[in-house]
């Protein structure tokens, strides 16, 4: 029998970068104690894995690394609840588990030879930022079409990944527009909420997809934008979050209709959300 | 297939001498209850009850288990023992046919193409079912002939066990089955006669089933109405008690939690319950199923359409313990009935 999918995967905690002000959200760098689970975790953009804390419990986190940076995996993950409170507090060194990779990814061989267009909110960046750095890898990129990105935050200083933020900045073959609802004394750059700035930049709808992903509220007045630009529901990619336990389509909590979030997505187009009962 | 006859002054011996080997779980009374325990030595099992008030999906998948044990060490906490691997053989006496049918369909969970469970499917594989069919129905509750079973249905079981009236018809239907009749030793075979009366009682048996409800017939309308008036009439006397779905052979909804006794750990799977509003309690404060009413839609749709969506069944075998049992007498033969006629 294959691996007992129950079983957590060793990894020691590398490295914790806090990324806001607030300080409630931190990425943490996981590396693999045992090389032939590093050769074995085989994973794409979009998924997630149950972080494992042996004592305090699981918890549903997506992969914000990319599968091109090797050795290590990456979670951004919010202070919450009782296992990410217990991460908040763990130092680097110290040996924890994961469980993964669940789920289905972002559709990436359909995102091959088109335009692609990013949308995040908020810290729901995490896997959209794999994905980002997924196909900006150098091997990667002539696979696809122009890339655009929209972020955007409550304020500057809730921006996560903002070293990425600058080196993506510097590049000619990404188009990144990052917004703040309101500025502060020392932001220079843009402000707007992220519905009004994708209806500035109007990404042509043309042979393109967008993912997107951040709090109900953006994506509702989002989705109109793009509607408007010409994208079906075909080609707008969204990702659900719904409590989860077993990640393995057998506990039963994260059904929407017939479908388990955990395993028959989190990624879903809008075309196959429509076709799913609205209880999410 | 082995068939065989068994002497009804004989079949308490039987299950005793498997006792001797290995551990055998049959039904014995537990104060007013029958319930499913393990025979102690020399113990003998009931042979006339109506069936279980649990179901014996607990010997597959328990109402709490220990998936991992684990330490607390200087460097941190860290795995000591992962719990599969352990299970041993095991003999299921007098399971009911419906409750035996639950067992196919749990297979087809969580034995499922790409994400098995090994825990469940361990205890599956050591565990040789003797079922016990119902020529007569012990309960007006019964409506297996609706939800896709028989009184005398073979699905899950390994032995089928037909009371003839004066012998039972013993049939030995896989090879885990056949194992026993080795054990058993000479047992005569059975002959044209009694072929001839265990394909009367087949008939006798089914048409002996009184209550019926639509099955299969009303998933047109579920698939079209996850909105409607109807869904705010079933729930509101439920006390989300959950009673139904921890008698339910079927249901297999759990959840994962860990546990500290000083040093040693261990993370323990439990049964939990789509009819309490914690199952899908969002640590951000969001919850999808707010009211019972969402919560009984969810029972209701997993069992007679979810479940048939994904593996082609109803996740009902019709043991109308969830009927029996409701502290409120909410009747999911009624509910189902209803939905037929909107």
């Amino acid at each position: 029998m294959e691996r007992n999918p129950y079983l957590p995967i060793p990894v020691e905690v590398v490295k914790i970068t806090t990324e806001v002000d607030t300080k409630d959200i931190k990425t943490f760098r996981l590396a693999f104690t045992k090389k032939e689970d590093e050769e074995n975790f085989k994973y794409m953009p979009g998924q997630f894995a149950e972080l494992s804390l042996y004592g305090k419990g699981e918890s549903p986190i997506g992969i914000a690394s990319s599968p091109t940076q090797k050795g290590y995996l990456e979670f951004t993950v919010q202070r919450a609840g009782v296992v990410t409170q217990a991460l908040h507090s763990m130092e680097e060194g110290t040996p924890m588990g994961v469980r993964g990779p669940l789920g289905n990814y972002w559709p990436i061989d359909y995102l091959e030879g088109k335009n692609v267009v990013i949308v995040g909110g908020g810290f729901a960046f995490t896997t959209l930022r794999s994905l980002l750095n997924y196909m900006l890898y150098e091997e990667n990129r002539a696979r696809f079409g122009d890339i655009t990105v929209v972020y955007g935050a409550r304020s500057p200083g809730l921006l996560i990944y903002k070293d990425e933020l600058t080196e993506w900045a510097k590049r000619k073959d990404l188009n990144l527009n990052v917004t703040v609802d309101k500025g502060d004394a020392g932001w220079k750059g843009r402000e707007g909420f992220v519905p009004t700035v994708c209806k500035e930049i109007a990404p042509s709808s043309e042979n393109a997809v967008t993912v997107i992903c951040g709090p109900p509220i953006m994506i509702r007045f989002t989705l109109p934008v793009f509607f408007e630009l010409g994208f079906s529901k075909e080609n707008i990619y969204t990702s659900l979050e719904m409590r989860m336990k077993c990640g393995i389509g057998k506990c039963g909590r994260c059904n929407v209709g017939n479908k388990y979030v955990c395993k028959d997505g989190p990624v879903f187009s809008l075309a196959e959300l429509d076709k799913l009962t609205k209880e999410y | 297939m082995e068939k065989r006859i068994i002497k009804k002054e004989n079949l308490a011996g039987l299950v005793k001498k498997l006792a001797a080997e290995r551990t055998v779980y049959a039904p014995v009374m537990e104060g007013d209850n029958v319930v499913y325990a393990a025979l102690e030595n020399g113990k003998e099992p009931l042979l006339e009850y109506g069936n279980t008030k649990d179901a014996p999906k607990n010997l597959f998948f328990p109402q709490a288990e220990t998936l991992l044990r684990f330490l607390r060490t200087k460097r941190g906490m860290e795995l000591k023992e992962d719990e599969t691997g352990k299970a041993k053989e095991v003999v299921l006496f007098g399971v009911r046919p419906c409750d035996a049918r639950s067992f196919v369909l749990l297979d087809s969970l969580f034995d499922q193409e790409n994400w098995k469970d090994p825990y469940y499917i361990e205890r599956r594989s050591k565990t040789t079912v003797i079922s016990k069919g119902c020529v007569q129905p012990p309960y007006t509750t019964c409506f297996c002939t609706s939800v896709g079973g028989h009184p005398l249905s073979t699905e899950g079981a390994d032995v089928l066990l037909t009371d003839l009236g004066d012998a039972y018809l013993a049939e030995f239907l896989t090879p885990k089955g056949e194992k026993l009749l080795e054990k058993w030793g000479d047992l005569p075979k059975a002959d044209d006669a009694a072929e001839a009366k265990k394909k009367d009682l087949l008939a006798k048996a089914e048409s002996e089933i009184k209550s019926k409800i639509p099955g299969k017939e009303i998933k047109t309308w579920l698939d079209a109405n996850f909105e409607h008036p109807f869904w705010d009439t079933i729930h509101k006397s439920c006390l989300a008690c959950g009673t139904c779905t921890y008698l339910c052979p079927t249901c297999h909804c759990f959840d994962i939690t860990d546990e500290m006794k000083k040093e040693d750990g261990k993370r323990v799977r439990s049964w939990d319950s789509c009819m309490y509003w914690l199952f899908t309690q969002e640590t951000s404060g969001h919850n999808p199923r707010t009211s019972q009413k969402q919560r009984w839609r969810q029972r209701l749709m997993h069992k007679f359409k979810y479940f048939v969506d994904n593996f082609d069944a109803i996740a009902c075998v019709g043991c109308g313990r969830c009927v029996m049992y409701c502290p409120v007498n909410i009747d999911i033969r009624k509910i189902v009935t209803d939905i037929s006629k909107l």
